[in-house]
């Protein structure tokens, strides 16, 4: 009987003493020597935000010798249902790329709240106006859930020499100086405008959130864009119908390449100068200004009757943690480092315009844009598809498309908007952002 | 006169006394040892289908992302069912449901030539069969490829003079409904040709020696001894197809068109996973999926009723 109290006695010593070992080496949480592997996932496919991540982690490897971060790249088409799943079972990384706005509100139930777990004096070396559209009620003060990679503009890109041959001698800024450049473009043998689901592979069909973006500026101030969540604006409102209207002769008057909705390569239209515009956005920058150089050049789309007064400047994406993160202490690590300047370095040396005050981007085209806000004074705007439901997102991305192939009318397609916002609970089209 | 034996009576269950009891008592362990033998197939049976079944029913009528749910209750039916979108994927699922004469009526056609051995037949049973042999994905592709403004169907077109009829068939709400139709009913067709020649196979060749004796011709023979004899073979391949064109759709839409262009092409199999996956609202998912459940039973019920009264029988 004494033998078996003993045996015991010991059997239960080595399990706590295993126990303690484990939780130790495996959790990552207490130790900040033992070897640990950090896990990202991202949806960036080839963009420059890839290379930019890569490179981060790299760098945070020389700094903290024991992490190895290993970056996955995961399908963009499903990313998010992914990383829900992944939420569910707990079997996903430690930190994942987020979308902001009210993505980062529609899954803040498996990101951490960084207020307090990141040093106020870090977020404090970020853009405000970046941190805002990651926190509840797009407050800073709530504390954000995503640590924002880059300022992102959605931005038109032209070829200077196409513009030039076809006597196109000024940037359109509204619909008619737009319609006018296209013919001319199309008289000189471009093709004007360029669209595919190239750039960003988010779906079968390009994704028409750049240019709704566009069209809702050119419609509306952005004080009424909450209106468009709340639902007090309808998206069936004249003028946005007359808004897709003129966005659709785009294509029947041939200013786009006739098959929009099954075009892959209109980047590779665009970077060889077959095609002279096209509309894209800061990830593909870098990838233009290699291919084309001093000839590319960034325009605000003038989708508008009177000349185009807004952009596109927000912080769309960054990284997250999530409330399941096995190595806490280094994620935490990792989104302190991305606020740093050596940071920045990285991000802007990848193409992108980091989101850290005071840093700058060397790509002039990158320069171009922040010009449009910094001396042209143009109104900043949030990316639409950021802060509308994206219930609406999912049904613009679907039925958008056609509108400009002709295949389905504007008022179908924004009745579908709107069928769609009033299926939703009350709770989710209020007169604030949850 | 008959004698009633304790015999008969005991093999009729009217005996009274101890045979009765001893019987009744058989009986007993033989309908517990019946229950305690399929009690493991019910528990699995319960947790595999039922548990989730009753969960699906659950979470349908919530706010479940995966995460949290909240719960809405019957309404969250009546608000689903009330949405256009609702309705027009429905309209795709019963616009799916015309090619099915074709998915059976061309295999079949295709099957009596082989089995009349016309030349070559050895050959093409072969080429007929290699759709089944094919991931859906893959088929997916190549008639992306095939219907593509630059692809293999305009270039056909143009070759023969009719470059008037090009059109970019994926890009259109209805003509990229009907490519997904015609891919639909070539993926079936290595399927169904099979059915059908195994069908003709069993086929009792005395009857059609029997008909030919009478004068019909190869045309009568198939209408009237061919197609009668293949009845349950045609019952079972329309079977395998409506089911098909329900629920096995998925990775021909996701490949080909993403549900699109608008709701286009979506069914209401890829509307479950568009709510539950890309948008990662899980209830709503459930929801269509208890939806798509219950038409896939009224579905098979008439089927069944179709397929009993053809045979003359009744429910």
């Amino acid at each position: 009987m004494r033998r078996w109290t003993l045996v015991a006695g010991v059997a239960v010593t080595a399990m706590i003493a295993t126990a303690c070992g484990s939780s130790g080496g495996g959790g990552g949480s207490g130790s900040t020597s033992a070897p640990v592997t950090l896990t990202i996932w991202h949806n960036y496919g080839t963009e420059q935000n890839a290379t930019a991540l890569q490179n981060l982690a790299k760098a945070f490897e020389k700094i903290h010798k024991n992490v190895t971060v290993n970056v996955v790249s995961q399908p963009a088409t499903n990313y998010f249902a992914l990383l829900q799943a992944a939420a569910v079972s707990k079997t996903g990384p430690d930190l994942a790329v987020m979308w902001t706005g009210l993505f980062t509100i529609q899954y803040k139930d498996f990101l951490v709240n960084l207020k307090g777990k990141v040093p106020a004096a870090d977020f404090a070396r970020i853009d405000p106006s970046a941190l805002k559209w990651t926190s509840d009620r797009f407050n800073a003060t709530n504390g954000p859930y995503v640590v924002p990679l880059e300022n992102q503009f959605y931005i038109g890109f032209y070829n200077k020499a196409d513009f030039a041959k076809a006597g196109v001698t000024s940037v359109p800024t509204d619909w008619s100086q737009l319609f006018a450049a296209c013919a001319k473009l199309k008289a000189a043998g471009y093709l004007p405008l360029t669209y595919g689901n190239g750039g960003q592979p988010l779906g079968a069909e390009f994704y028409p959130w750049y240019d709704m973006s566009y069209m809702m500026i050119g419609a509306h101030p952005l004080s009424s864009w909450l209106q468009l969540y709340s639902g007090q604006l309808p998206w069936t409102s004249p003028v946005n119908a007359a808004q897709l209207n003129t966005w659709s002769k785009l294509h029947s008057s041939g200013c786009t390449n006739s098959d929009v909705l099954t075009k892959t390569n209109n980047l590779g239209d665009f970077e060889t100068g077959k095609a002279a515009m096209m509309v894209d956005g800061t990830w593909d920058t870098a990838k233009f200004t290699g291919a084309l150089g001093s000839k590319v050049a960034a325009f605000v789309p003038p989708f508008s009757n009177t000349p185009i007064n807004g952009v596109v400047d927000f912080s769309g994406d960054g990284l997250s943690m999530t409330t399941y993160a096995a190595h806490p202490t280094q994620a935490l690590q990792f989104l302190e480092f991305m606020t740093t300047p050596q940071a920045a370095g990285i991000i802007n040396a990848a193409g992108l315009i980091p989101a850290i005050k005071g840093t700058s981007t060397s790509n002039p085209v990158n320069q171009e844009m922040l010009n449009f806000v910094s001396q042209d004074h143009m109104t900043v705007y949030p990316m639409l598809d950021n802060v509308v439901q994206p219930n609406v997102v999912n049904t613009g991305s679907k039925v958008l498309p056609s509108v400009l192939n002709g295949s389905i009318s504007p008022s179908s397609a924004l009745s579908s908007l709107q069928s769609t916002l009033g299926q939703l609970p009350s709770n989710q089209r209020g007169n604030s952002y949850p | 006169m008959s004698t009633v034996t304790a015999e008969s009576q005991a093999a009729a269950g009217h005996l009274p006394g101890r045979g009765r009891t001893a019987r009744s008592r058989l009986a007993r362990r033989r309908r517990r040892a019946g229950i305690l033998l399929s009690l493991p197939a019910v528990v699995v049976v319960v947790a595999l289908l039922g548990i989730p079944i009753g969960q699906a029913v659950y979470y349908s009528m919530t706010t479940w992302n995966g995460l949290t749910s909240t719960w809405i209750g019957p309404s969250a039916y009546s608000t689903a069912l009330s949405d256009p979108t609702f309705w027009r994927v429905l309209e795709n699922n019963a616009l799916l449901l015309l090619s099915i004469p074709f998915a059976i009526g061309i295999p079949l056609g295709i099957a009596w030539l082989l089995h009349e051995h016309v030349r070559g037949w050895r050959f093409f049973r072969s080429v007929y069969f290699l759709p089944t042999a094919v991931s859906w994905v893959v088929i997916g592709m190549v008639a992306v490829q095939f219907f593509a403004l630059q692809g293999l169907l305009n270039k056909m077109l143009s070759a023969v003079g009719l470059g008037s009829f090009q059109t970019n068939a994926l890009a259109g709400q209805r003509s990229a409904l009907v490519a997904l139709a015609i891919t639909f009913i070539w993926s079936m067709l290595g399927t169904n040709v099979i059915i059908f020649l195994t069908g003709m196979a069993t086929l009792d060749p005395t009857l059609i020696e029997a008909a030919r004796v009478d004068g019909l011709n190869r045309r009568q023979i198939f209408w009237r001894v061919t197609l009668p004899l293949l009845r349950r073979f045609v019952q079972f391949s329309f079977v395998i197809t409506v089911i098909s064109a329900f629920s096995a759709l998925f990775s021909l839409i996701f490949v080909m068109t993403n549900g699109g262009p608008g709701f286009g092409t979506t069914t209401l199999e890829f509307f479950v996973y568009q709510a539950a996956f890309a948008l990662g609202e899980f209830g709503t998912g459930a929801l269509y999926g208890i939806i798509l459940f219950v038409i896939m039973i009224v579905v098979g019920l008439v089927q069944l009723r179709l397929i009993r009264s053809a045979e003359g029988e009744g429910w």
